[in-house]
């Protein structure tokens, strides 16, 4: 077995939650082990996660035993997984972040966990510099958005022909549009960060809006779409006011929403090149 | 003529009920708040809204009532049984896992056809379930319990696929859960023709219906195929349930009631009931579908309108269970001719015991690790103990806590059915959960333990209740467990459709794991396990009359009320203990007791012991592949228990078949 490998200055970490995960990676520290790697890859893509890190597992059943055996000398984990705390304990000292809670905004949250991560770590600078980034990422992208004319997005995902689920003005999704200067067009409260099912007819209520797709996307919701009366008569779909984006982890930190701000420009730019060839 | 005044009376009581419809439908109509932006572009859409959206919902709600009506009557004229129905009979969740399995494994699938890949999900489960039940000649309490079984296993398969692959998950929560909005005539379109045929196929078959009805000599001898014509009945009536089930989720129990309500009405022939039941059935999706709109915000409805039904559904299967009788005597399949008995017991249960504690010390050791497959010893052993131990003990306890409640509900109600996981308690720990993880924000280990306790044990008492007072037999406490956990369930699945972190917590605790258990669990485990089964052996001698059924029991003079009371209490005391250690899925406690009575332990308190035993080593096995087979992924134990459980009652029906033959 590989020994750990370690951060420049500070301890060897594992990390249970991917919020942590990607806040980590994109400070340049790889932690020893993590968890869903195969998921993490497919769903918040960025950033790439090294070979050397160890698979925990599924997020919800997390390897205790793997765990053991990578020897973390700190493990970081959210609030949702505070039923494993006791059990984590036995391995290592635990540090719990809490971003997605009733009443939490999750950027500011999303914001000190980094520097709280950089202090714990040793790598201050590094997390102040990518605060920095991240400001000036969005404020880049904002000069970006004026094909969007000044109208709210409705970011959503589909979960079948009928229903969607909304990323509501406390979600991640919500706070980087706000960030970006985009209003969101759902309005109502939704339960920390997203809410589910909707029914499509609800689109109705937002004909101004630019309805931005999350993945995944149902195989065959496109196709029933398509041929819908109700869905084709939207003034939205009517002026092809759609951005389809690629797969975000819904439930990340800081990296998650520059990852969201990105993908949102990049679709407006590719709609724009689309109209006009 | 009667007929003229039979039917005009109905018609007239009719009249309230589809006023009531029609006011509510008005309602939603008038009710609807005004869309944002400029008004000339609003007034084109809300035209859309109403005669694309609104007017399909409002007629796919009636439609797909009155197909539920019209199949939930055919299933209980045809298997002469009045709790019959797409629910009760495990074609809702036989389609559920279809779709999952084409979901995640074959989307190519779904997209071609839902309705193909649904109905071939109901086919097989109810086929499965009547097969379990033919021995028991299609006795009511019995193909309900299949039913449930079955639902049980499709169940935990599906958490387990889910689990694992994460993605589209959403698309079947929403449609495990049953909702009702449209955006388009697609889904009225293709219901229509189906609930014609369907009506048209019931009345060309309205002779042999009636005459299945009577029983089978007196149908045989007037000349009816019956096999033919059952087959025949059962098909159509599975087509529309499933049909429905594809097209807009599952709704729960509205081929259970609208029989009932159209007896209630007045109808009382056949003929009748074939016009009143879709009638109701129709009227009632279609108040309740109303009501969730208007109790709902603007844009999101108050619940989905397939659980609301469940919450009607649930009750209403409780209170029909006061009037319920089991048709077939209570009789243990094993005691009967041709098994084996054991010349010595007691020594076998302590072979047994050693095959147990063997079993437990290879899982202890035996694991994998990062540099593949590895026998811990030493400083390595020492290191994983803590993690290991715990969920081995916390298995072992509650397979044994299981199989015991299985033992006392089998010996109890003369139904070899009849496991703990149907008596509701361990579905009242889900919907405790479910409560906690909405009211509290941030949840921890005591507040999930709590919010499951307080659950199983609101059940359990409501359980007691019933089954305290007179007149209530252990039939009728299979029903009513059987609505309890169909009335959480109901609310367990609106929490799983709400798509955030909850749902995926309530999925984790629904997919049985025994990862996250530490000490604590361990001794409440062991404890539990000493303090409710040992004195079991106390009462062996009633687990040795009870199944001979009411009359032995009264005549050898069995305390009436305690002998009831007391292994039912035990039962729903250990499950609900048991369900909180790893969650509700496992079927150990239905084939626990099996094992046992299989390998020849006959008397109540052998078998008891024998299937303490079994169960513990089932689930310690269950617990030991969980952990190596996808290493460092874990597999949740609920689908191993399925694995192991499925296999088994397909054998046990194979069986069955040849004794029938």
């Amino acid at each position: 077995m590989a020994g750990p490998a370690r951060s420049a200055a500070g301890p060897s970490v594992a990390t249970v939650d991917w919020a942590v995960l990607e806040t980590l990676l994109a400070l340049g520290i790889t932690p020893v082990a993590a968890t869903e790697l195969l998921q993490f890859r497919e769903v918040a893509v960025e950033p790439a996660v090294p070979a050397s890190v160890a698979d925990l597992g599924l997020r919800g059943t997390v390897n205790f035993e793997m765990l053991r055996l990578v020897r973390p000398e700190l493990i970081f984990i959210s609030n949702f997984y505070a039923s494993s705390e006791a059990r984590l304990r036995l391995i290592a000292p635990v540090e719990s972040f809490t971003i997605y809670a009733r009443g939490v905004e999750p950027f500011a949250a999303a914001e000190q966990m980094t520097l709280a991560l950089g202090r714990r770590l040793g790598a201050e600078e590094a997390a102040q510099r990518y605060l920095t980034e991240t400001s000036a990422e969005f404020a880049a992208l904002r000069g970006r958005l004026g094909a969007l004319e000044g109208r709210p997005v409705i970011p959503i995902n589909l979960g079948d022909a009928r229903h969607f689920r909304v990323f509501g003005a406390d979600s991640m999704f919500g706070e980087a549009l706000a960030r970006l200067g985009i209003a969101n067009a759902w309005t109502e409260s939704t339960s920390y960060s997203a809410m589910a099912p909707i029914g499509l007819e609800a689109l109705a209520r937002v004909p101004e809006a630019w309805i931005a797709l999350i993945p995944p996307t149902p195989p065959d919701a496109m196709r029933i779409l398509g041929r819908s009366a109700f869905w084709n008569a939207l003034p939205n779909i009517a002026a092809r006011r759609v951005l389809t984006l690629d797969a975000i982890n819904p439930y990340g930190a800081l990296p998650a929403a520059r990852r969201f701000a990105r993908q949102l420009v990049a679709a407006l730019d590719h709609r724009g090149a689309a109209s006009r060839g | 003529m009667a007929r003229g005044r039979v039917l005009q009376r109905p018609a007239l009581r009719w009249l309230l009920p589809a006023a009531l419809a029609l006011v509510l439908i008005v309602a939603v109509i008038a009710s609807r708040a005004p869309l944002p932006g400029d008004p000339a572009v609003n007034a084109a859409l809300e035209r859309i809204l109403l005669w694309h959206s609104l007017m399909p919902r409002f007629v796919t709600a009636l439609i797909s009532g009155a197909a539920l009506g019209l199949s939930g009557l055919l299933f209980q004229q045809v298997l002469r049984n009045p709790i019959a129905d797409a629910s009760t009979l495990g074609i809702a969740s036989g389609a559920q896992l279809a779709l999952t399995v084409a979901t995640v494994y074959a989307p190519a699938l779904i997209a071609a056809s839902r309705e193909t890949t649904a109905l071939a999900g109901g086919l097989v489960a109810v086929a499965i379930v009547l097969a379990l039940a033919w021995r028991r000649k299609l006795d009511p309490v019995t193909v309900v319990l299949s039913g449930m079984v079955i639902s049980l296993i499709a169940a935990a398969l599906s958490a387990t696929i889910v689990l694992a692959k994460g993605e589209y998950v959403l698309s079947l929560f929403i449609w495990g859960a049953g909702s009702l909005n449209q955006q388009s005539w697609d889904a009225p379109l293709m219901l229509v023709p189906r609930l014609v045929l369907g009506c048209v196929a019931a009345a060309l078959l309205l002779r042999p219906l009636t005459l299945l009805a009577l029983d089978d000599d007196s149908a045989r001898s007037l000349g009816l195929a019956l096999h033919g014509a059952r087959i025949l009945v059962l098909l159509v009536a599975v087509w529309l349930a499933a049909t429905v089930t594809a097209e807009v989720g599952v709704i729960g129990f509205v081929g259970l009631a609208a029989p009932m309500i159209a007896r209630a009405a007045g109808a009382r022939r056949l003929r009748d009931l074939l016009i009143a039941a879709p009638f109701a059935g129709a009227l009632l999706l279609s108040v309740t579908d109303s009501a969730v709109q208007l109790l709902g915000s603007a844009t999101a409805d108050l619940a989905p309108t397939g659980a609301a039904t469940a919450l009607i559904g649930g009750p209403l299967l409780l209170w029909m269970s006061r009037r319920m009788v089991q048709t077939v005597p209570p009789q243990l399949d094993g005691t009967r001719q041709g098994m084996a008995r054991l010349r010595r017991p007691w020594l076998a249960i302590a072979t047994i015991g050693c095959g147990l504690a063997l079993l437990s010390v290879i899982a202890l050791v035996l694991g994998r690790g990062p540099g593949g497959w590895s026998l811990a010893t030493g400083a390595l052993f020492a290191d994983l103990l803590p993690f290991r131990a715990p969920r081995i003990i916390v298995a072992g306890t509650a397979g044994a806590m299981l199989a015991a409640a299985g033992t006392l509900m089998q010996r109890l109600t003369g139904n070899p059915l009849a496991g703990p996981e149907v008596l509701g308690v361990s579905a009242g720990g889900g919907l405790g959960l479910a409560v906690m993880l909405l009211l509290v924000p941030a949840i921890g280990p005591l507040t999930m333990l709590a919010g499951a306790a307080g659950g199983s044990f609101a059940v359990l008492l409501v359980m007691l209740l019933i089954a305290a007072r007179p007149g209530y037999g252990p039939t009728r406490l299979l029903l009513a467990g059987i609505a309890m956990g169909a009335l959480c369930m109901a609310i367990v699945s609106t929490v799983l459709a709400q798509g955030d972190m909850r749902s995926y917590a309530l999925l984790l605790w629904l997919s049985g794991s025994t990862n996250r258990v530490g000490a604590f669990e361990a001794w409440t485990g062991l404890v539990a396990c000493l303090l409710l089964v040992a004195p079991l052996f106390l009462f062996s001698r009633w687990l040795d009359i009870l199944p001979l059924g009411d009359g032995v029991s009264r005549a050898i003079g069995l305390p009436r009320i305690a002998s009831r009371l007391l292994p039912a209490a035990s039962a729903a005391l250990l499950t609900g203990i048991a369900s909180l250690l790893i969650g509700p899925l496992s079927l150990v406690g239905l084939v626990g007791p099996h094992l046992a009575r299989l390998s020849g332990f006959v008397q109540g308190r052998h078998q008891l012991a024998a299937s303490a035993m079994l169960g513990a080593a089932v689930m310690v096995l269950a617990d030991w592949l969980s952990r190596i087979v996808a290493f460092p992924y874990q597999v949740p134990v609920g689908l191993f228990a399925a694995l192991i459980g499925g296999p088994y009652l397909i054998w046990l029906l194979s069986r069955g078949a040849d004794r029938n033959g």
